[in-house]
């Protein structure tokens, strides 16, 4: 496990580069799925219709 | 030929139903074939002989890249899609895609200047193919700039469409400038003419996160495009029966 985690010295290099990709790809999900309920909710607004989650 | 699937794509209330549909479908896939990519990359694929256990960054600096392209790509020819059949939903999958463009444009340097500096010994160089990279960036961050700062939708729409289809010829650029310059990147070793420069066990996982991003890529895109759909079509009378569920 410990060698695994060596990636034969590479470590410092390897692994933050997998954790910056995977954290754009976290990112990018929250960002679109905020995006989408914040349109939702300002058309509820506007339009005056309740329903689903959160009003 | 029958034009009738692209003038139903013209239609804000088909595509909003139709993103809903097929969003759950592709981000399953993608997810699945992240965690197979991720498997093969860090477990089965054998250690490279000149770069050892480091080459592993490969599999998020490629797909990274890839995004980074292949996000613009697809901005751009919505772009002129827009600015051709002038055709709203178009210009709505155009704006959606320069936030995802311009992060995966973020991670392909951030990885690149992970990979660079063991391997080359310099986190940056200015080299043909990391300074058209970075000009990429300044593409996406310039066209939510310039859409950012114009207040009349359409005139958004149009104006940033413009700077979308002209930067496309970096596109190319990027591609090809380890080709056409000395470069210290190395030269391709998937998209190229002739066998890939890879065994099948370095590649198969190469490829399958190719897929698994492009499919991420779609899934986002889906979603994004929904609530670009609704912001634009601000009265609609279709809105109300959608935001029931």
């Amino acid at each position: 496990m410990s060698q695994f985690l060596d990636m034969g010295g590479y470590a410092l290099y390897v692994w933050p580069a997998y954790a910056i990709t995977f954290a754009v790809v976290a990112l990018n999900v929250f960002w679109a799925r905020r995006l989408l309920e914040r349109a939702r909710a300002a058309a509820r607004r506007r339009l005056g219709v309740g329903g689903g989650e959160g009003a | 030929m029958n034009w009738r699937w692209f003038h139903r794509l013209g239609s804000p209330p088909y595509v909003y139903a139709l993103a809903r549909r097929l969003t759950p479908w592709f981000g399953w896939l993608s997810g699945l074939s992240m965690l197979a990519g991720l498997y093969g990359a860090l477990l089965v694929a054998p250690a490279d002989y000149q770069q050892g256990e480091g080459f592993r960054i490969i599999y998020v600096h490629a797909p990274t890249a890839w995004m980074s392209l292949m996000v613009y790509t697809t901005m751009a020819a919505a772009a002129a899609v827009g600015l051709i059949w002038r055709m709203k939903v178009a210009h709505a999958v155009a704006a959606s895609c320069a936030p995802v463009g311009a992060s995966f444009t973020f991670a392909a340097l951030a990885t690149g200047s992970l990979y660079g500096a063991p391997m080359w010994g310099t986190w940056w160089q200015w080299d043909p193919r990391l300074t058209s990279e970075l000009i990429l960036l300044f593409l996406y961050l310039g066209y939510m700039g310039l859409r950012g700062s114009i207040d009349d939708p359409q005139r958004a729409d149009r104006a940033s469409a413009v700077l979308a289809v002209v930067g496309v010829v970096n596109v190319p650029i990027i591609h090809y400038s380890v080709t056409w310059w000395n470069s210290l990147h190395q030269a391709p070793t998937v998209m190229r003419f002739g066998k890939p420069a890879m065994p099948g066990s370095m590649l198969a996982p190469l490829l399958i996160m190719l897929l698994a991003f492009t499919l991420f890529f779609a899934a986002l895109l889906l979603v994004r495009l929904r609530a670009e759909i609704l912001n634009r079509e601000r009265t609609a009378s279709w809105i109300p029966e959608v935001l029931k569920s």
